[in-house]
């Protein structure tokens, strides 16, 4: 059919394109089309006594904008639909379009809470690609920097998590602690938040004067300052309680569902990058692989606050270690490696964050593909939530501790 | 029948039959405190010919959608809108709405070290309909920019946007995606920037106090903001 006012053909009723004649909300959980798949037709179709309730994008305990769409028998979550998307920023298409410097500036934002590792797994696969080889004050001061974010990630996540269940303390408390590592980090780095602190071959800056003032006096008081605010919720019996048993998974489960980091390792699998794959000075520091057995809410939560002792122990050995020498290898300022791909794996505060790079041989990375592990947690709601509650939802939600900036890219 | 002193020949407000009850005539004390910024506002300074909330109430001119009072109370208005302002400044409400990144620092900001409660600035609401200011924190992408456009309309006048961070501003390091909006004034009207990648929490305290200074000064008030980059007459 042609047209001469230049207006397109128009559609035909069974091109899948066509849209309902109803004007239909963003907010209304039925498709603007007609069911694509099976399972969007099996969703969307209502049974007896059942309803849909719309939960995000904005919305206070998904952290960030994420967008639910439950199904709902009474209080009973039946079935849910998780809408992705909300923050997809493109990061990946950017990076292509940057130099290899560039590129880790556009991988800060992804998880935000904790910039360091998001900046640190594409440096090391750039580094695999060009074979720098990395001095080793450089390298513990990455280690050393790398674990009080994950300090300060993890005491977010307390407060966090606190916070979804109707507890306003804890989260006050757990800034205390954020703050004064991120103003600590802001020493060192000179942002608080996206640091851009890692290089290509090394780090920004050495270790300075105020940074280490700083530390040795959070660290002098750093133990007793997370105990108190863990007391506020492990002694808690109402928190406690609530938490037992909620969210279950099996270690078979988790494994299944691609599981790192702590929710794997709160169903009993000791799995972490840093001793399975070791890289950076790992190797030659002391730590325990904290796990726990249930695969409860509470198992996830305890843990991470195990983790926070284990990192403590890192960062004291660091200091103690650190060697004297230079914090950056030498590089020429336009890298260009050769043809080839690499892959380097860490272990974020959420559990594997992994960077794959192809370079065709030019000054930019022909293709980078971040693999994040909060959107692979996301993916278990839909096992974890069927079931329960409304009110659980939020609880489990924020035991997996999701970063929407990492889920969507 | 006895009508109000105030039924002058030519106005087209009702007067109100008062019977005899008037037990004390209105006592009119003229506006020597407080001159509003728009010399239109308020009948350009006239007296008023209304001086009873009764009256005020029969003749319509308090009904206005920009959650001011009417212009036709002399004294009474102008120091209440006097009043309502410093009331709305030292209270202003913000909404739990967090984008990206700048959500952390805006709660950062909200905690125990920089307690933005100091400057009346406390309550995050997670509801629109309870909530006055707008902190857009964090990357707008196009997906997202529907549901934020919805947001602000769901907020009840009068409402303020803060947009926080270089992304809210400008685009900031995301401006050359795909999938990004360059700038929230795009979509919808902003009253304080506040730049920064993210902004630090002395910074947003530092835009907020702006706000609350161009509240009080009743700049920036809808309906008269436009929607989208404002280009002068003569470009």
């Amino acid at each position: 059919m042609t047209t001469t006012t230049g207006r397109p053909a128009e559609r035909q009723s069974d091109d899948p394109r066509v849209t309902l004649d109803r004007d239909l909300g963003i907010f209304e959980p039925v498709p603007p089309y007609p069911p694509r798949t099976e399972r969007e037709a099996e969703f969307y179709t209502l049974g007896d006594g059942q309803m849909f309730l719309n939960m995000g994008p904005q919305h206070p305990s998904t952290h960030g904008v994420l967008r639910v769409v439950l199904k709902l028998d009474g209080e009973k979550v039946v079935d849910l639909d998780p809408v992705l998307g909300y923050l997809h920023r493109g990061v990946e298409k950017l990076c292509e379009n940057a130099d290899y410097h560039q590129a880790i500036c556009y991988t800060d934002p992804l998880e935000y809470v904790s910039s360091l590792f998001t900046e640190w797994s594409p440096v090391i696969a750039f580094e695999k690609l060009m074979d720098v080889t990395v001095p080793r004050r450089a390298e513990y001061i990455r280690v050393l920097s790398s674990e009080l974010n994950r300090i300060a990630s993890h005491a977010l996540f307390l407060g966090w998590m606190a916070l979804d269940l109707g507890g306003l303390t804890p989260i006050l408390w757990s800034f205390i602690e954020r703050d004064e590592i991120v103003d600590m980090l802001a020493a060192l780095t000179g942002q608080r938040m996206l640091f851009n602190y890692f290089r290509i071959g090394g780090v920004n800056g050495d270790l300075n004067h105020e940074f280490m003032s700083r530390l040795g006096d959070w660290m002098s008081r750093a133990t007793e300052q997370i105990e108190a605010g863990n007391g506020l919720l492990n002694e808690n019996e109402i928190f406690v309680r609530r938490m037992r048993g909620l969210g279950t998974i099996d270690s078979k489960t988790a494994l299944r569902m691609v599981m790192t980091g702590p929710n794997l390792r709160a169903t009993g699998v000791p799995f972490d990058v840093r001793r399975a794959h070791p890289y950076s000075v790992f190797p030659e520091l002391e730590f325990d692989i904290p796990t726990r057995q249930e695969g409860d809410c509470l198992a996830r939560y305890l843990l991470r606050m195990d983790e926070i002792k284990q990192s403590l122990r890192i960062i004291d050995q660091c200091l103690h270690q650190m060697p004297d020498g230079p914090v950056m290898a030498k590089l020429p300022r336009l890298l260009r490696p050769r043809p080839g791909r690499a892959y380097a794996a860490i272990e974020g505060p959420r559990g594997q964050l992994s960077t794959y790079a192809v370079s065709d041989g030019t000054d930019q990375p022909f293709r980078m593909r971040i693999h994040d592990p909060s959107f692979i947690h996301l993916q278990s709601v839909g096992l974890l939530m069927t079931g329960d509650l409304i009110a659980d939802c939020m609880a489990i939600m924020a035991s997996l501790d999701p970063i929407m900036g990492g889920v969507d890219k | 029948m006895a009508m109000t002193r105030d039924a002058a020949p030519g106005s087209n407000l009702p007067a109100v039959p008062t019977e005899g009850r008037e037990v004390v005539s209105p006592i009119v004390v003229p506006n020597t405190l407080w001159r509003a910024a728009d010399p239109e506002a308020y009948d350009g300074g006239q007296e008023s010919d209304i001086t009873h909330l009764r009256e005020y109430d029969a003749s319509g001119a308090g009904r206005r959608d920009d959650g001011r009072w009417g212009g036709a109370l002399d004294v009474i208005p102008t120091k209440a809108d006097y009043v309502l302002d410093l009331i709305r400044m030292n209270s202003l409400w913000p909404l739990l709405s967090g984008l990206a990144c700048c959500a952390i620092e805006m709660m950062s900001t909200a905690t125990s070290k920089n307690d933005m409660d100091r400057w009346g600035m406390f309550p995050f609401r997670a509801s629109p309909r309870q909530a006055d200011v707008l902190i857009v924190a964090g990357t707008l992408t196009t997906k997202m920019a529907g549901p934020l456009v919805r947001l602000w309309e769901q907020m009840p006048e009068p409402k303020w946007c803060v947009a926080m961070g270089d992304c809210t501003c400008s685009g900031g390091r995301y401006k050359r995606s795909y999938s990004t909006v360059e700038g929230i004034d795009r979509v919808m009207p902003v009253d304080v920037y506040v730049p920064g990648c993210p902004p630090r929490p002395e910074g947003l305290i530092y835009g907020m106090m702006k706000l609350q200074q161009l509240v009080k000064e009743r700049r920036g008030h809808w309906p008269e903001r436009a929607i989208g980059p404002t280009v002068p007459e003569d470009v």
